[in-house]
């Protein structure tokens, strides 16, 4: 059954649970976390597909997947409720033949391989779900064409100390791949995979059917369809992305991404402003006894204390003689009276106790915190230091 | 219940100053138009099919609504139906006398399989339940119920205020106009519950009317035949009728027990479009004191007792009090502006001097550049 044609579409994939985010992940699949102060990260790459024109995605969904699916809803918070393609999200299902999780990243394709030919698409875009960045995915597919791709990988130069925490590759003077090393030791170049992939949808599709006989493969993008790819001679081309783009799959990472907003408010411009699903909460009010500086705040706030170099989502409350600095706050938190949190990043509805210090500063070297609201340190702490 | 909004033409230029846009769109609260506390409020009880009779200007009310999506009212039946102004007869000239939307209303009401009305005024701002006032109305055996509130009003508002006299059983016995030095009186909020054959014979022969001439009106010539129960609102509530209100009461909520009477009060949200607007960002010198800060704004200066639409732009070393700025206003470097309203899209050059009063504040018109 084809439903409509569509030249491109796109397989996000959003079924990892992030464990290095630890307990922010906990309740949440990672593409749900919050980013920014009122964004999650799952609508960077939605609201790249819609500004690129890709109005088909499949969000591959598998941990945590009910707070996921409804966010993305019917898609209607990204102009993806359409009437052909939009958003679908498609967690692992049972089919007459076998059930299965999503093993790999490869496999969840490879299992939506009806849902991708109902559209008999010629290109499939493979997105990862835990990526800070703005992109025209158009463009890479134009290249992808240009260049008579099987598969075309987009690249950011990474400084090369870091370059051995990535996927690396290394390529000819016409940008064409000939090694792809997944975090390499000692890394020959510092063009880093973004993990994010045109793919001719047929060529892909006999990989996928390939691999998914082999026995010894982990069902995985980086780690086996394209090795495989590149051994058989395929046409694997990097295209190379100069803009930003950050990795958020740490505590430290989510945590310097969302700094690096104050530095560079980079999520709008006219005609590419991140689209999410808002909370419509009254706008936020600063009380005559309360102070900010260098800081993003977003609806609902009520702020009767002090703040700085901080982000906070929407509804948080800063109560008075609290003090919060150098802080990533997540929706509807409470610093209650003469609390200080510093350096820490707060997860939905934590609430830091009056009296309470949370968190030992940059300066005096701490390290970053995060306190959720089953942390059951910051209760026995009152009055007092909190872990 | 259908829910049917009158709105009246704005008196001078508008609520929100503005000479071209009708009273229902203006600001409150830093992104709320008048209008959607209304429709919250008709959403909040449950009302899901609301008639809209609209005047003149109106085109930013139905950019605003549009199908009516953010507050729930996209539907397949019900929702949002305007009733703009059109020529009776499409050979007529432009200067032929418009075809009153009342009438078609009528129709629409008649052929509704719901018996009951709540009318509303949208340049009205409360969070209420009808659904009380609804279970009032039947115990009562009313013909009319019209919610009012005690309160005290400001002097400029007297003459766009409609006052009930109430008998000890709580009918209303007579409606008129405020009476001057007074201090608290039984204000109208322009809402009204009926059943639609009431409403219908209330307002035959009607091409088109405003709240104010409903009320002040037709009901005030009905009271003899129509037993008028009144049912009294314990909120917070603001009537924004003119530049001097509009600006009062923006600056009123800054106070916490009145913004908590209007937002969430019981679960009850208030919708309004969404913009995606980018959270808004302070920087290293921002002071900032008892104000409202939508999103999507820039904040380097100071801002003292204001309200601040979406988009702003302060910059460092501006110092803004006791304002209320519209979206997209760009206010310079040493710029300082005490009691101003500025509509959208103003531009306050840079060490620009501007101060109004509070009884008096000076409104800057759209687009303009100071």
């Amino acid at each position: 059954m084809i439903t409509e044609r569509k030249e491109c579409i796109a397989m996000l994939l959003a079924g990892g649970r992030g464990s290095r985010l630890k307990a922010l992940t906990e309740q949440v699949a990672k593409p749900a976390v919050t980013f920014g102060g009122k964004y999650k990260i799952i609508d960077f790459p939605l609201t790249n597909c819609v500004r690129s024109g890709i109005d088909t995605v499949g969000v591959m969904t598998q941990y945590q997947p009910l707070l996921l699916h409804d966010y993305i809803g019917k898609g209607q918070h990204w102009d993806l409720d359409r009437l052909h393609g939009g958003v679908s999200s498609l967690p692992p299902h049972s089919k007459p033949d076998s059930t299965a999780w999503y093993s790999g990243t490869a496999n969840a394709v490879y299992q939506n391989q009806n849902f991708i030919d109902n559209f008999a698409p010629e290109y499939v875009l493979v997105l990862a779900g835990d990526h800070v960045y703005k992109m025209n995915y158009n463009t890479m597919l134009d290249y992808h064409k240009s260049v008579d791709a099987a598969c075309t990988i987009a690249v950011i130069e990474v400084p090369m100390k870091d370059a051995s925490r990535f996927g690396i590759l290394n390529t000819a003077p016409d940008d064409s791949v000939v090694e792809f090393e997944e975090k390499p030791e000692n890394p020959k170049n510092n063009l880093a995979s973004m993990g994010i992939y045109i793919f001719s949808w047929h060529i892909l599709k006999e990989y996928l059917n390939k691999d998914e006989q082999d026995p010894n493969s982990k069902h995985d993008f980086g780690g086996d369809i394209l090795p495989t790819m590149l051994k058989d001679g395929q046409r694997l081309f990097a295209y190379r992305f100069d803009g930003y783009w950050k990795d958020v799959g740490t505590e430290e990472s989510l945590w310097q991404a969302n700094m690096d907003l104050l530095d560079d408010l980079h999520l709008g411009f006219e005609d590419w402003h991140i689209l999410s699903k808002s909370a419509g909460r009254p706008p936020h009010y600063i009380a005559p006894t309360g102070s900010i500086k260098s800081t993003l705040i977003t609806e609902g706030c009520e702020i009767y204390g002090s703040v700085e170099n901080s982000i906070l989502s929407g509804g948080v409350i800063v109560e008075e003689g609290a003090v919060v600095k150098d802080c990533v706050i997540m929706e509807n938190s409470r610093i209650c009276k003469n609390a200080t949190v510093t350096y820490s990043i707060l997860d939905e509805d934590t609430v830091i106790p009056e009296g309470v210090t949370a968190g030992v500063s940059r300066e005096d070297g701490g390290k970053l915190n995060v306190y959720s609201q089953h942390d059951t340190s910051l209760e026995t702490t009152k009055g007092g230091q909190a872990k | 219940m259908i829910g049917f909004c009158l709105s009246d033409p704005h008196p001078d230029r508008a609520g929100d100053g503005s000479p071209i846009r009708t009273l229902s769109a203006a600001r409150f609260y830093g992104r709320y138009r008048l209008v959607d506390f209304m429709l919250s409020n008709m959403v909040n009880s449950k009302i899901f099919s609301i008639a809209m009779i609209l005047n003149s200007h109106y085109q930013s009310l139905i950019e605003h609504i549009g199908m009516g999506k953010e507050w729930d009212l996209a539907r397949k039946s019900g929702g949002v139906t305007f009733f703009p102004p059109y020529y009776a007869d499409e050979r007529r000239s432009v200067n032929s006398e418009l075809d009153g939307p009342l009438q078609r209303a009528a129709v629409f009401l008649s052929e509704k399989k719901e018996d009951y009305v709540v009318l509303a005024d949208s340049s009205v701002v409360y969070n209420m339940n009808y659904r009380t006032a609804f279970e009032a109305h039947r115990k009562s055996g009313a013909d009319v119920t019209a919610i009012y509130t005690k309160k005290s009003i400001m002097p400029g508002e007297r003459e766009n205020t409609v006052v009930f006299t109430i008998s000890e059983e709580g009918q209303v016995t007579g409606i008129g106009q405020a009476p001057l030095n007074t201090d608290t009186i039984n204000v109208s909020l322009g809402a009204y519950i009926m059943h639609k054959r009431t409403f219908i014979q209330l307002t035959a022969g009607e091409r088109n009317c405003g709240m104010f001439r409903f009320s002040r009106v037709l009901l005030a010539d009905a009271l003899e035949r129509l037993n008028v129960q009144a049912y009294e609102f314990k909120g917070y509530s603001a009537h924004i009728c003119s530049v001097e209100t509009f600006f009062h009461y923006n600056l009123d909520v800054l106070d916490i027990d009145k913004r908590n009477s209007l937002f969430d009060f019981e679960g009850r949200r208030i919708f309004t479009n969404i913009w995606d607007s980018l959270p808004t960002k302070y920087g290293k010198q921002a002071d900032i004191k008892n104000s409202i800060v939508a999103d999507g704004c820039r904040i380097e200066g100071t801002v003292i007792n204001s309200v601040i639409c979406r988009n702003v732009k302060i910059a460092a070393g501006a110092v803004v009090k006791n304002c209320v700025l519209q979206d997209d206003t760009i206010v310079e470097n040493g710029a300082s502006l005490d009691c101003i309203i500025t509509d959208r899209s103003v531009k306050i050059s840079e060490n620009r001097k501007m101060i109004g009063y509070r009884t008096y504040p000076v409104y800057i018109e759209r687009g303009r550049v100071i």
